[in-house]
């Protein structure tokens, strides 16, 4: 077996009777972009100080290229790290600001001005050099705190929900240019956020945190479409839960009975339920059609509400049994708006259904 | 606090704005500035016209040590109070705020008890049979009383421990904006704690070193009470020279003179700070 580049195995962090962290263990090869992703409280901010330093776990380890982390440090750890809030030194200039990590290493002066220039045109802000943090915008201050997270051109790079402190449109074009420096760096990055669609941007893999564990880790794909758990499921993406009752299942092709009586068979599964066994059944909003495929089911719908996003239309659907559902069907979007209102039949696809006990 | 609260009122602030504050004014005008004028004049006027009085203080080589060990004093006890306030500062900056605010009480309650009463409080300490040099003595540590009064040792314990809550406090509000983080950060670039310290928690707070430094500096300057009790009689400080002159030698024309150059000095020093604190403001607190 290779050496994992960074690995953290059984980490366990307490707080009196508080368990912040339970036994994760993740395995990340060197250049991966992972994302840690959950809720708050989650514990995916406490790993991430684990591996930073700023926090000693209560049990477990973190290696680095098979070295343990714990004995060393902070500022002999080597790691680069953007935070929340930007924590630039207001009292210097944004060229001293990326400086920094190289003048506390001693490095040669002419070094450190070729490397603050790299840097500086690597999240371009070449001109800026002579500012003040204070005169910049959040956005140009977390460049600038990125430049001087790679000056030293660390091996891991640390991101705790970089993004949160910005508006919508700086988010979007801040993570291009994360994106790109990850490109053109090939650093492993380390990312904490609580927004899903930053994830499924950013991320090589996610690993979505809850209650301190990993409910599952794999590519936004994987999360996506093959969700482990209602949790994972009803965290990334949209999705609808309508009860059900698991009637048999068939090589791993379940049958199941919805709550209007209608009996829906061929959706995947992969555990197994008993006759009778209370379950909700996953369907995601744009899985809805309008009209119907090949193997397609039905559900007897009646349309309350469109609403026009552009590429899409919206529409929230009332079930025969009252519950109400999130349809974003790809196409048929004239029809989806003549027929508010009316009684009608929507199609999905069982077989990219899942299945979860209730 | 309530001077901002009825600024804020227009109605107080056009018909009340000289009328309201005429007792305060009258009463620094008849107690302080006519006795400063007054004392200008006997300083050029006493005991005959002429600038006679000043030219005896800058010739005088006395008069000149006199100023210079003012001065010292007062940068050691400004250097010194800063030195200790600062661990103070920080630990109140990054202390939980129910338990800073039983500190802050504590510095507080010390800066309100009678300043004769900490000063004798030191005098039985630090003298040569005194609580301190007993407890060396009594464990063997020293074999012979040390000189911790009467001289420059004396005044400035003794002023370090009256001045410190005046540096505490202006240097708690400076490090108390530094967020925390921003050490992490700079911990994260490789800077060891002392690199940390010297390179970016140092610069930060030295807005709240100037201000609170320049005011000990200022008060230290016309301190009379304490280097009188704890100095010697070679380290005369300028306040209690000023009060020899009036008193013992009645030459009131030379004390108003020493007491006038005091006064310019400590006004300079005063202009100095406010156009610090401006410069500050200007520029974003940086």
């Amino acid at each position: 077996m290779i050496e994992p580049f960074l690995f953290i195995r059984d980490l366990r962090k307490t707080f009196g009777s508080f368990v912040a962290v339970h036994d994760v263990t993740i395995d990340i090869p060197k250049g991966e972009f992972l994302t840690f992703l959950g809720p708050s409280g989650s514990g995916k901010s406490t790993t991430l100080y684990v591996i930073a330093g700023f926090q000693q776990p209560t049990s477990g380890n973190v290696l680095l290229e098979g070295r343990s982390l714990l004995s060393v440090p902070s500022h002999k750890r080597n790691i680069g790290m953007v935070f929340q809030r930007y924590t630039l030194f207001q009292h210097l200039t944004v060229a001293e600001n990326v400086a920094f990590p190289l003048r506390v290493r001693r490095r040669p002066d002419a070094e450190v001005k070729r490397k603050v220039t790299e840097m500086l045109s690597l999240v371009r802000l070449e001109s800026f050099g002579g500012r003040y943090p204070g005169a910049l915008s959040g956005g140009q201050q977390q460049r600038v705190a990125l430049a001087r997270a790679l000056a030293y051109d660390p091996p891991i790079l640390l991101m705790d929900e970089p993004l949160s402190a910005l508006d919508k449109k700086l988010r979007e074009e801040i993570q291009a240019e994360i994106r790109r420096i990850h490109r053109e760096t090939g650093v492993t990055i380390l990312y904490v956020t609580h927004d899903q669609d930053e994830a499924l941007h950013l991320s090589d893999r996610i690993a979505l945190f809850r209650d301190g564990r990993i409910e599952q880790i794999g590519t936004g794909e994987d999360l996506y479409l093959r969700p482990a758990s209602e949790f994972v499921a009803s965290f990334i993406g949209n999705s609808n839960f309508l009860p059900a009752e698991h009637l048999e299942t068939v090589n791993g092709s379940a049958t199941i009975r919805l709550a209007d009586g209608s009996v829906v068979s061929g959706v995947r599964i992969d555990q197994d339920f008993s006759h009778g066994q209370k379950t909700r059944l996953m369907v995601r909003p744009e899985a809805f059609r309008l009209k119907p495929g090949p193997a397609t089911a039905g559900l007897a719908v009646e349309f309350i509400d469109t609403a026009f996003f552009g590429e899409r239309r919206r529409v929230i659907a009332r079930t025969a049994a009252g519950q109400e559902i999130d349809v974003r069907p790809t196409s048929d979007m004239a029809q989806a708006h003549e027929g508010i209102a009316s009684r009608r039949q929507i199609f999905f696809d069982p077989a990219a259904a899942f299945l979860f006990p209730a | 606090m309530s001077g901002n609260l009825l600024h804020r009122l227009p109605i107080l602030r056009r018909s009340d704005g000289i009328g309201g504050a005429l007792p305060a004014l009258t009463l620094i005008t008849l107690f302080f500035v006519v006795p400063v004028v007054a004392l200008l004049l006997r300083s050029v006027t006493d005991p005959v016209p002429g600038l006679q009085n000043y030219a005896t203080l800058f010739g005088d080589g006395t008069y000149a040590r006199v100023f210079f060990n003012t001065f010292l004093v007062a940068t050691v006890v400004t250097a010194v109070t800063v030195i200790v306030a600062f661990p103070v500062a920080w630990m109140l900056a990054i202390m939980p705020p129910a338990l800073g605010s039983i500190v802050f009480g504590i510095i507080i309650l010390s800066m309100w008890t009678n300043l004769l009463t900490r000063t004798y409080a030191w005098m039985v300490l630090l003298q040569r049979t005194g609580v301190i040099n007993r407890t060396l003595m009594d464990i063997g540590l020293i074999s012979e009383p040390l000189p911790l009064i009467n001289n420059l040792t004396g005044v400035t314990i003794g002023m370090v421990y009256i001045m410190l809550p005046f540096m505490i406090l202006p240097l708690v509000g400076t490090l108390r904006a530094i967020d925390p983080m921003t050490l992490r950060a700079a911990a994260l670039c490789g800077a060891s704690p002392f690199d940390a310290f010297r390179r970016i928690l140092l610069p930060l707070s030295l807005p709240g070193i100037a201000a609170g430094g320049l005011m000990v500096f200022v008060m230290s300057l016309g301190y009379f009470v304490t280097p009188t009790l704890l100095g010697g009689t070679s380290n005369m400080m300028l306040a209690a020279m000023i009060a020899q002159m009036i008193q013992s030698l009645l030459n009131w024309g030379l004390g108003s003179a020493a007491a006038f150059i005091l006064l310019l000095v400590t006004m300079a020093l005063y202009a100095l700070q406010l156009r610090l604190v401006g410069a500050k403001r200007m520029t974003g607190g940086i």
